[in-house]
Formats: C-alpha cells, structure tokens, sequence
C-alpha cells in the first residue's frame, strides 16, 4: 500500500498542496483526477524525487520513505511516466529503455547484445513496429510516449505512477496501454492514473481520488459515482462562481473577426476556428484542456508560429495575416505569454527598459530621451499598481504578480486593440489576481477587445463576457457568460456528454 | 553613505572601475624609479604609451562587448584584423589607392566579414562560436592569398606610401593619434549603448531573445548589425595595426580574439548576454594595459607576464561575480 500523509509543498510562497493525504492499493488502478493546478502533477513530482522539500510523510507498505532524487525513487520501486517526455533523442529505443540500468558484461562494458534482445521482447509485447536500435528522434510523439511507457513497464517497480500517458495516443495504442496496465494489475503493482479523459478514468481505474486546489476531497469507487457527481467534486459545488461580469456594454461596434484559421499543432492536433467576431471592449474566454488548442489559437493570432498556415485576422478595418510578432503588433495585436520567464520578461534588464520595449519606436527615432521615458514609465506602472521601490530595479527581483503586472503596463502602453492573454494569473497569489481582473476590466472599458485563454475556469466566468471551449482544436461550445456555468464548460472541456 | 555615492556605486561600471583604480595605486607603488627618483610608470610618455599599445585591442574589445551583451561571440576578430592590415599595406603601396580609398575599401572589408558572420549565424541558426570559428579559419586564408604569404613592408617616398598615412602614427598635443581614435570609439559607443533604440535592442536581445522576439523586436537585424559593428572596428584596428607597425603581415593578430574577450570580461560584460557596459570594457582595457607596462618597465619576461594575466583575468571576474559577499561583508562591519 502507498499511503500519503498531510503532505504539503509550497512554491515560493504559494501553497500547492495545503496537506493532501489518502491511500493507493496493491493491485487496483488509482485515477488521480482534478482541475489544472489542483496539485496532481506536483504530488507525483514529490513521489518521484524531484521536489524534496515538502511537508508529510509518505509510507511504502508501511516504511517511510523520502526519495531525495529521482534515481533513488527508481531504487525505492516507484516509476513514473511523466507528463513531459524524458528520453533522449539521440540515443535508440534500446538505449533510452535500458538508461541508468544498461546491462553489462563480465568486463564492465554495456552488454549491447543484451541489451537489444531484451528490448526487442518488450517492444513486441507493445506491438513496437520499429527496431530497437531506431533513435527516438525518428519517432512520432506517440510512439515516444509508448517508449516511455515501456520504458517504466519494464523496470520492476512496486508502484507505476502515469502522469496523462494518453494525451498523445490513438484509440488502438491506448487500448494496447490498458490491456498493459491489467497485467500490471494481476501482478499486484499499485498503479496511479492521471488523466483529463473522465471516459478512460471510469474504464480503467478501481478508485478515483479527488484533489481541489491542493486539498484532497474524496476517494471514491468508480463504480459507484457517475461522471457528473465526479465532475462537481472536482468542481465544489460550493465554490461555483455566480457570473460577477455584469457590466452591460454600450457600444456594439464590430472590432475583431477571425476567419479560415487552421494551424497543425501536431500530428493529432489540428486547431481550426472557422469564423469568430467580437465587439468592441468583448473579453472573450477561452476554456479548454492541456492540449486542446486554446493556447496554440493565441499564438497563431499573434503569428509566433510564422507563415506556414492560414488565418485571416481583421483588426478594426485593417485585415491581415498574422505572420510574426512584429506584424502582429503594428496592426494593434498584443500577445501577453503564458510562459513570463521564457517569453516575457528580460530578466536582468531593468523596470524601465522592460516596460518600454514594444513602443521604442513611437517613444523615440534614434536615441531615446531617457528622463521622459522614466516618467511614462512611472506613471504606467503607478496606474497597474507595480509595487517597486526604484525604476532602476531589474525585473528578475519582482514577484511574479508584480512582473505579471509589468508586462501588463508593456501592453498598455502599446495600445493594443486586441489583447490576447494566456493564462493571465499563472502562478500569482490570490490577492494579485484579484488585481489583474481590475486591470483587465478597465482596459476593456477603454475598448481594448480581449481573447484569454485560461485553464482556471472560474477565472474566466470572473473576467470575461462571452466564453468558447475548445477540444481537439475545435470550438465545441460557444456561449455568453451569463448562460453558462463551470459544470457545463467542464463536461464540454472532458466532452462528456 | 550618502545617496549620491550610493547611486555611483550601484552603477554597473563601479567595480571595474574600482579595479582599475586598484591596479593604477599597485602601479605606483611598485613603479621603478628614474635617476632623479621621479616614478616612471607616472611619465606623460609612459602614460601615452600605455594608450598606444593598447589602443587596438582596445577598439576590437569594443565590438566584442557589443557582441557578447547580444549573447555571442566573435572569433574571428584576430583574422579580420590581420587580413585588414594586410589590404591596408598592399592598398597603400601596391595598388596605389590613396589613403581615403584604402580606408574605405579596409572598413568595407571588415564590414562584410560581420555581414557574413550575422547573417549566417541569423538565417542559418548556428552557434556564434562555430559560424565565428568559420570566419576566422577563411579571413586568415584569405588574408594570405592577398598578402601571397607574404607580409607586404610599407615605405614612403616615391612610389610608396603617401605623407597622410601618417596620420595614424602622428603625435598630437603629445599624444598618439591612435589614442584619440580609441577613446572617440569609446565615446561614441557608449552613447549607442545606453542612449539609443540600438543599444537598448541588444540588451534586449541579449537577456532574452525569445521575450525580444515576441517584443516585435527584429532580432535577426539587430543580431547582423551588431556583427558588423564588430567587423568594422576590427578593421579600423587593423589599419592602426598595419600603420604602427608599417607592414602587413597576414599572419598577426593571432589570440587578439582571446585579449578582447578577456578585457570585455574583466570589464564586467557577462558572457550569458544582456549584461555590460562600454566603460567597464575600457577599464578591462586598461587593467590588462597598466598590468602589462608596469611589468614590462621592470622586465619581466612573457612567460611570467601571461601567468600573471591568466590569475587576473580569473580574479577580475571572481571579484565581480561574488562583489555581494564583499558587500554583505562591509556593510555587516
């Protein structure tokens, strides 16, 4: 048995899982369920050695244990297959199965014969068609994620933990993955299920545990709840946000219409939207899974990807093709990255140059008159509330609210009149939030239309007027706020129906 | 402490600054004496010399910090600069071109080098070290097919160099013209790093080229301007080099490369872009120029000269790296 007990993990102040406890069992599936950011991924990172400084204990049939690292949780019998793919590219299906744990010969070399047969017969029990010396860069994204899969089946571990292995796989690779995990079943392994897909939860696992905002709220015999008593756990029934967008809007002015979008993520991944129009001032809300095209739709619109697909943005009367960042925002498009520290923020630079980037250009011909610089960025971020003691300051010593709301204040300053924001609260305290919403309201009744892709749903039913879920690239809903409410947005974003 | 001292000492260029102050007292102190017991290092003529010999690396470190706060390097400045000196000597003596045109046809060489270096590394996606390793593998080739392996000798009189080229060997008011050249570079950069559009997009570019790029910043432009820069003033080096020496030898300027980067660290630019300054590379300049006259006036071998300058250069950039633990520690007392 695996038993978690008050566990706790904050990030930099931000409490994650505020003391999460319940029991997995030998030889029966547990499905980990709950919104995004309810703490599944971060509680299965603590399992597997990569977080070590949390709070709790967490007992292996009855021993304690604390993995430091992930190689000793490997050691201790806990696999897990992670969200994210971790295998080399370099190296062959062989070479990634067997890393960390190569056979060897007598002399202390890798037994490369060894090596190759024994993976030959565990890609034949997943019906591999590939060779087991093929590199894993030659592979698609499924056929890594079955590597991966393989990879912790063929360790002889007592728990397997998998963190969304469906994510990228077809109906047949899934039934292949589950008839896998009945073996792993038969062989009294305790097995945790993390997935978005209710439907793939209720065939496959014996128990559903419940986490909400980092704190465990049932565990239940999937066959005795049905789907929407699971999907209003998840939810809290309690908690359900009554509509505050109230604001009626005068004006009806035609500002954005999207026409013909159609961008390949991936493989699987087709995200198209054939015709969306938006008023004047509209905050349009974008709900959806990890992976369901809501966050590819504002890049597109931005033209990060480039010019390789097709879309027509009509901004006010200008009508273009979004083709790159620079285009996008000459034509009254800003995109506000869902990714600050990748994307956003220039991290040594100071407050200043930070806020001013995007409008070098209407601020200055060549050289940049730096006293009236600073007083527009002071009066800027005065105006979004930045909490800083001097301009001076480089942005990396900011909180993540405060650098949230300077690349905030960089949008408002070039006056955009399409905002598209993804995930706007990402990683920002209550308080903080709270803020933004304020900020994004005022810059609505300014005009300035919105498009906010979020995956806290009760964020959206906040800040924006009109909401669209998004599944498999596709809109599958389409409302006002008003008329809808989380639980439906929810079945649509799982696609229960 | 008062505001004002405090705001000086925040500044980025404070610490090398301090550096160069540090060695210039060590400089003093341990300065031979002439025979009337005046100290030598404080010469006017010693100073001057100092600037003079220095004045090359000191312009090809310029290019290279602009280089380096965009987050790359350039290492194919030490070829650059010897394939401009030598079509500086077989402009001026064997093609007779004149001194403006030589200048120009120099400047334009230096320029393409960048143009093809930034653009390749721009368009192509490639490391700055491997597209940089490239070019100065073929300058330097190209440099002795100009020079047909040969260095060219620059004369004057009849059918040699005209009177101007002087110019780069002249004194005014007592001082190198070479020197006024180095310091009107430093000025004018530095004016492009802190007050223009340009030098607020490769600080941009340099701390985040992927946030830069979603800024609408062009970076691939402002990646090849910044290459060129550096090919440019790599070859106005390369002319001094050919004047002061009055000769072309394709084979000089072997390891320049190394000399900028260290004197661009020294000055407190971090290799990791997005960090640096114009006056913390002209301090790093001097550091290694005082540290290198002082034990030349006492005649100290190169042996021990290059042991001594590997310790600075490690010193220099532990000092600033951990400048907090000293701070923590004053301000403690």
């Amino acid at each position: 048995m695996l038993e978690f007990q008050e566990i706790e993990k904050s990030f930099s102040g931000i409490p994650v899982l505020k003391g999460v406890g319940f029991e997995a069992e030998q030889g029966k599936v547990t499905a980990l369920v709950g919104e995004n950011g309810a703490g599944k991924s971060t509680l299965m990172k603590i399992l597997a050695g990569i977080y070590q400084d949390y709070k709790g204990r967490i007992l292996l049939e009855g021993r304690e244990i604390r993995p430091r690292n992930p190689r000793q949780a490997k050691v201790l019998g806990v696999s897990i297959i992670h969200q994210e793919l971790n295998l080399i590219p370099v190296l062959s299906i062989a070479e990634n199965l067997f890393l960390g744990s190569e056979p060897l010969t007598r002399m202390g070399f890798i037994d490369y014969n060894k090596m190759f047969d024994d993976a030959k017969e565990i890609l034949g029990t997943f019906r591999f068609p590939y060779d087991a010396k093929t590199k894993i860069q030659e592979l698609d994204v499924c056929w890594q994620q079955i590597v991966e899969i393989a990879r912790a089946f063929s360790e002889d571990s007592k728990v397997v933990v998998l963190d969304e292995p469906t994510s990228a796989l077809t109906d047949q690779e899934i039934d292949v993955l589950f008839t896998k995990i009945k073996v792993l079943k038969e062989k009294n392994k305790i097995i945790i299920f993390i997935s978005h897909r209710l439907n793939e939860i209720f065939s496959i696992s014996d128990d559903i545990v419940v986490l909400r905002d980092g704190i465990f709220i049932d565990k239940n015999k999937s066959s005795f709840i049905s789907k929407s008593e699971l999907i209003s756990q998840m939810t809290g029934k309690n908690s359900f946000v009554v509509n505050s967008y109230r604001t009626k809007r005068t004006t009806k002015k035609k500002s954005i219409e999207i026409k013909n979008l159609e961008y390949n993520v991936s493989k699987n991944l087709l995200v198209t939207i054939p015709e969306l129009t938006l008023d004047q001032g509209d905050i349009l809300g974008v709900a959806g899974v990890m992976g369901s095209g809501k966050s590819d739709l504002l890049r597109v619109l931005f033209g990060l990807p480039g010019s390789e697909y097709s879309c027509r943005l009509k901004v006010g009367d200008q009508a273009f093709s979004p083709n790159s960042p620079r285009n996008s925002l000459k034509n009254g498009v800003f995109y506000l990255t869902n990714n600050r520290k990748e994307e956003g923020i220039f991290p040594q630079l100071d407050l200043v140059q930070n806020t001013t980037i995007s409008i070098l250009d209407k601020l200055a011909s060549a050289v940049i008159n730096k006293r009236r610089e600073k007083t527009v960025v002071r009066d800027v971020l005065r105006e979004y509330n930045v909490n800083f003691l001097s301009e001076d300051t480089p942005i990396q010593n900011l909180s993540g609210g405060n650098q949230q709301k300077v690349l905030l204040s960089r949008g408002a300053l070039a006056n955009p009149r399409l905002l598209l924001l993804d995930e706007p609260t990402r990683g920002i305290d209550v308080g903080a939030k709270e803020e933004i919403y304020n900020l994004l309201e005022r810059l609505s009744k300014k005009g300035v239309t919105m498009i906010i892709s979020s995956s806290e749903i009760p964020e959206l039913l906040r800040i924006s007027n009109k909401i669209i879920v998004m599944a498999h690239g596709k809109v599958v809903m389409q409302k006002s706020t008003i008329d809808t409410d989380e639980e439906e947005i929810l079945k649509h974003c799982f696609m229960v129906n | 402490m008062n505001v004002a001292l405090k705001n000086i000492t925040k500044q980025e260029w404070f610490n090398p600054f301090i550096g160069v102050l540090f060695i210039f007292l060590l400089c003093i102190l341990f300065s031979p004496t002439g025979s009337e017991g005046t100290i030598i290092f404080l010469k006017f003529e010693n100073f001057a010399n100092i600037f003079r010999q220095f004045s090359e690396i000191g312009i090809i470190s310029i290019g290279m910090t602009l280089v380096i706060i965009t987050s790359g390097i350039d290492l194919s400045v030490g070829s650059v600069l010897a394939l401009s000196a030598t079509v500086t000597a077989f402009g001026i003596m064997d093609w007779q071109l004149g001194l403006f045109a030589t200048i120009f046809l120099v400047l334009a060489i230096g320029v393409i080098c960048g143009l093809l270096s930034g653009v390749v590394i721009t368009f192509g996606k490639l490391q700055p070290f491997i597209v940089t390793l490239a070019m100065m593998t073929g300058a330097r080739g190209f440099a002795l097919y100009v020079a047909d392996n040969n260095s060219r000798n620059i004369g004057f009189g009849i059918g040699g160099a005209p009177e101007s080229f002087r110019i780069f060997t002249d004194m005014w008011i007592g001082i190198p013209v070479p020197v006024y050249i180095f310091i009107a570079v430093v000025v004018l950069f530095n004016f492009i790093v802190t007050r223009t559009k340009y030098g607020r997009h490769i600080y941009s570019v340099g701390s985040n080229e992927q946030a830069a790029h979603l800024a609408g910043l062009n970076v691939g432009l402002i990646k090849i301007v910044t290459y060129i820069f550096c090919g440019a003033l790599t070859a106005l080096a390369g002319i001094i080099h050919s004047a002061q020496l009055l000769q072309g030898n394709p084979n000089d300027g072997v390891g320049f490369e190394l000399d900028a980067i260290a004197a661009v660290v020294i000055g407190g630019t971090s290799l990791m872009g997005g960090k640096g300054n114009i006056i913390g590379t002209f301090c790093g300049v001097l550091m290694i120029g005082l540290l290198s006259n002082i034990l030349g006036l006492h005649g100290i071998q190169k042996d021990f000269q290059l042991m001594l300058k590997g310790l600075i250069i490690v010193a220099a950039v532990l000092f600033q790296n951990n400048s907090h633990i000293l701070k923590n520690l004053t301000t403690k007392k």
